[in-house]
């Protein structure tokens, strides 16, 4: 949380984060280069040009698979949470590992002066038609540019100027890009290079992300479907001790969004279920120090009317619960963000 | 995430996945057989 513009919001967590991140890319293509040169050095720099395509490559499309692991895994086991906290740095880095990737690419025909030759086979028009010959490298510029637009928009700027909703909306472009680094590959590489790690690798590493997001999705659809009753004007929550000490329960509103509904002793709150930060699922965090606090990022809010405390801004909707024949009900119509809505029981 | 995200994310990767797998499956048995045999410069405009 910030009250005024910051470039990069630095904490202790970040930065080991990011040191984490910045020595593991720097392990890895060291690794590479280092067992690929003893093994069976490069005859000319074409070909070590080629190498060094190949580290930064395959290191992105690790880096890409980890991040799209992290969301679901985050949703399925909380101990993943932690990884989730920076993911936006992990992202930019990815694409700077790809950007390198592709400059390599360009200097591999640059020093061979065959940059005309990278013109054509981009331009040529037929070879779209084709499935084995299709212009692989278009496919992975398109993934690119993808990559380019989430690093480019990744700053709480964009975040804010957006909206949450849009932002996340754009940022789930994230999965396209991923089948197109699929396909660059499949159609590229693995089309000259018998390797069978290629296939294998690729194969497995797209299979996990989509196992795991497939569980995923089915587990939040059955939180989707918990407490859908048309028609009815109160929710039925529980008796106020089902509801965690400083903990949640999670209702959802008939067709409409999830409510967390806070206990603190004795005090009760429902709030939206959305951080008015990033749409992180607020109500999965906890309350320390009297605020909500949302489980991805920290963002704080009173539990007595969704508001973040002075001197940040931030607000969410709150609901007005009520404690009926000793079970707490919540009424779905949302009230303006920001409005108190709490009760003692 | 909101609901219609939820929704759109429940709907778009069991469509990816039968897109993507269906790519590679088809990258992977139609490549070309490996040709010992041929020049090294037919391919040395792609690294």
């Amino acid at each position: 949380m910030s009250t005024a513009f910051r470039a990069v919001q630095w904490n202790r967590t970040k930065l080991i984060y990011d040191g984490i991140l910045l020595g593991g890319v720097t392990l890895y293509i060291g690794v590479y280069l280092t067992v690929v040169y003893s093994v069976d050095p490069p005859r000319d720099l074409p070909a070590a040009i080629d190498l060094c395509i190949r580290a930064f490559g395959t290191c992105a499309f690790f880096m890409l698979t980890i991040i799209l692991s992290i969301g679901p895994l985050a949703r399925l086991d909380r101990r993943f949470l932690p990884l989730l906290y920076n993911r936006r740095h992990f992202g930019v880095l990815t694409f700077f590992v790809a950007l390198m990737h592709a400059s390599f690419m360009v200097e591999w025909y640059a020093v061979q002066n065959a940059l005309p030759s990278l013109f054509d086979e981009l331009t040529r028009i037929a070879d779209y038609a084709k499935f084995i010959g299709f212009p692989f490298k278009a496919v992975g510029l398109v993934a690119l540019i993808i990559l380019f637009l989430m690093a480019a928009t990744s700053h709480d700027y964009w975040l804010v100027f957006l909206t949450p909703s849009v932002w996340k909306s754009l940022h789930m472009a994230v999965y396209a890009a991923y089948g197109l680094v699929v396909m660059h590959v499949a159609l590229g590489i693995m089309q000259n290079d018998r390797n069978p790690f290629i296939p294998a690798l690729l194969a497995s590493g797209f299979a996990g992300v989509t196992l795991l997001h497939l569980l995923a999705g089915w587990r939040e659809r059955a939180g989707d479907r918990a407490g859908v009753r048309a028609g009815e004007r109160w929710l039925t929550v529980g008796p106020p001790l089902s509801i965690p000490d400083k903990g949640a329960r999670i209702v959802a509103a008939p067709g409409g969004e999830r409510i967390a509904v806070f206990r603190d002793g004795a005090q009760i709150a429902a709030l939206s279920n959305l951080c008015a930060h990033q749409n992180g699922p607020i109500g999965e965090g906890c309350i320390v120090d009297g605020c909500v606090t949302c489980p991805w990022h920290g963002y704080q809010y009173r539990l007595a009317d969704g508001r973040a405390p002075p001197p940040f801004t931030e607000k969410l909707v709150t609901y007005r619960v009520r404690l009926a024949l000793g079970v707490v009900e919540v009424d779905p119509r949302p009230l303006p963000p920001g409005t108190p809505a709490a009760i003692r029981i | 995430m909101t609901r219609s995200q939820r929704s759109v994310h429940r709907a778009l990767w069991p469509v990816l996945a039968v897109a993507v797998a269906l790519g590679f499956a088809m990258a992977l048995a139609l490549r070309p057989p490996p040709d010992t045999g041929a020049p090294q410069a037919a391919q040395e405009l792609n690294p």
